[in-house]
């Protein structure tokens, strides 16, 4: 540890909101959703001509929810911190997903730090305990290297905490590394699809079992830590760690298909939920925040 | 600071036959809202008028009171004011047999 090392954890510790993390020197966002969406907004799928084309997987997103975590039986539950959290909402339909997206472009392909605080729980619509009524609940960077880093791979590190399946509680992280064959959009050829979050193809993490915290009744929630490490230069994960767990990623990989001609730099961070049941499934987060050393 | 202001998509390219609404949307902190319905393709038979509901808890629903006519044209757009929704908000319309309609409902919040 420097001086500036310490300088800087002594000033990150003696403010409340940053002193729950533990970002790398340079925070590129503290998103914290009492001061409204951040930036978040929906993922919507590429189309041409007519809405019609877009594939299925992207027409059923819709846009997350300032939200302050309302129950029936107990009225709101609020964030962390403050009253409001960014809700990610799936439809009443077993398979469901939905996804919130932000943004960005990296100015050095260097390590790059994702911390959030996030929690899940089905709607309550029925006063059972519904632990396997979830899915999943996950998150992904979209990324591309720069214009003139030379050849290289959109590469999409994806994780998911897969819950439960067909009614079965499942409790382990996965990843994936395989997407869908990519389709051309429209005849100007300029647009492809692909759909990456597909059920298909998710991969155990070796050693990602992991028991959360899912309290008592349908509406209660508990806050969950997690910290993700990526370097942009190697394109590889170096570390995810979920409450008091720090899992290996040895065995880890991302989805990699070759570079688009438009996407360079890109720095995309989405989270998403996915309902098991025709129930719909919220994830909650609050706050996220991404660092990096430059 | 300036107010909060957020125009979200609650329906997109959603064909409404029958019963139908747009997906709850909480929207407690806003103190006052237009919902804008655009018909994305023509539609089809007699269309009756879109209420707006509100709700508690996002799935015990009540008719607001506010009613207004749903597109009558490709691109056409309709809309309501809104204030007092409380928290969850969504439109709807209980469409007759033989219609149909492609909506795009948006949803423009202010604190």
């Amino acid at each position: 540890m420097t001086q500036l090392d310490d300088m800087r954890r002594a000033i990150r510790e003696a403010d409340p909101q940053l002193s729950r993390f533990d970002p790398l020197p340079r925070i590129i966002c503290l998103d914290d959703f009492d001061r409204g969406m951040c930036g978040w907004t929906q993922l919507v799928g590429n189309y041409e001509d007519s809405l019609d084309a877009m594939l299925p997987g992207y027409a059923q997103h819709s846009q997350a929810m300032l939200s302050t975590l309302p129950n029936w039986d107990f009225g709101s539950h609020g964030g962390v911190d403050g009253s409001y959290a960014l809700k990610i909402a799936t439809r009443p339909k077993k398979g469901a997903q939905n996804v919130a997206i932000k943004r960005l472009t990296f100015r050095k392909p260097g390590p790059i730090r994702l911390e959030a605080y996030f929690t899940f729980k089905p709607e309550a619509t029925d006063l059972q305990l519904s632990e396997t009524d979830i899915r999943s609940f996950g998150f992904l960077y979209d990324l591309q290297i720069g214009d003139s880093s030379g050849p290289g791979d959109r590469v999409m590190p994806h994780l998911r905490f897969l819950n439960a399946q067909d009614g079965k509680h499942l409790q382990k992280w996965q990843f994936k590394r395989k997407t869908t064959p990519i389709k051309p959009i429209g005849n100007a050829g300029k647009t492809i699809t692909h759909y990456h979050l597909a059920p298909d193809d998710w991969e155990d993490l070796p050693g990602g079992e992991q028991r959360l915290c899912y309290n008592e009744i349908p509406t209660k929630v508990n806050w969950h830590y997690l910290r993700f490490d990526f370097d942009l230069g190697s394109m590889q994960a170096t570390r995810f760690q979920v409450n008091d767990r720090v899992f290996a990623m040895d065995g880890f990989d991302c989805i990699r298909i070759p570079a688009m001609k438009n996407l360079w730099c890109m720095l995309n961070l989405c989270f998403f939920a996915e309902t098991d049941t025709d129930k719909r499934a919220f994830a909650y987060l609050d706050s996220v925040c991404l660092s990096g050393e430059f | 600071m300036l107010p909060e202001n957020l125009t979200a998509v609650v329906a997109r390219n959603e064909s409404w036959t029958g019963t139908s609404a747009s997906e709850p949307y909480e929207a407690g902190w806003a103190k006052e809202a237009i919902v804008f319905v655009r018909a994305l393709k023509q539609p089809k038979g007699s269309l009756p008028k879109a209420r707006i509901e509100i709700s508690a808890d996002g799935m015990h629903w009540c008719a607001e009171g506010s009613e207004f006519a749903l597109p009558a044209a490709k691109d056409a757009v309709t809309f309501q004011r809104l204030a007092h929704f409380g928290n969850f908000v969504r439109v709807a319309a209980t469409l007759p047999e033989g219609a149909e309609i492609t909506v795009l409902v948006t949803l423009h919040l202010k604190a």
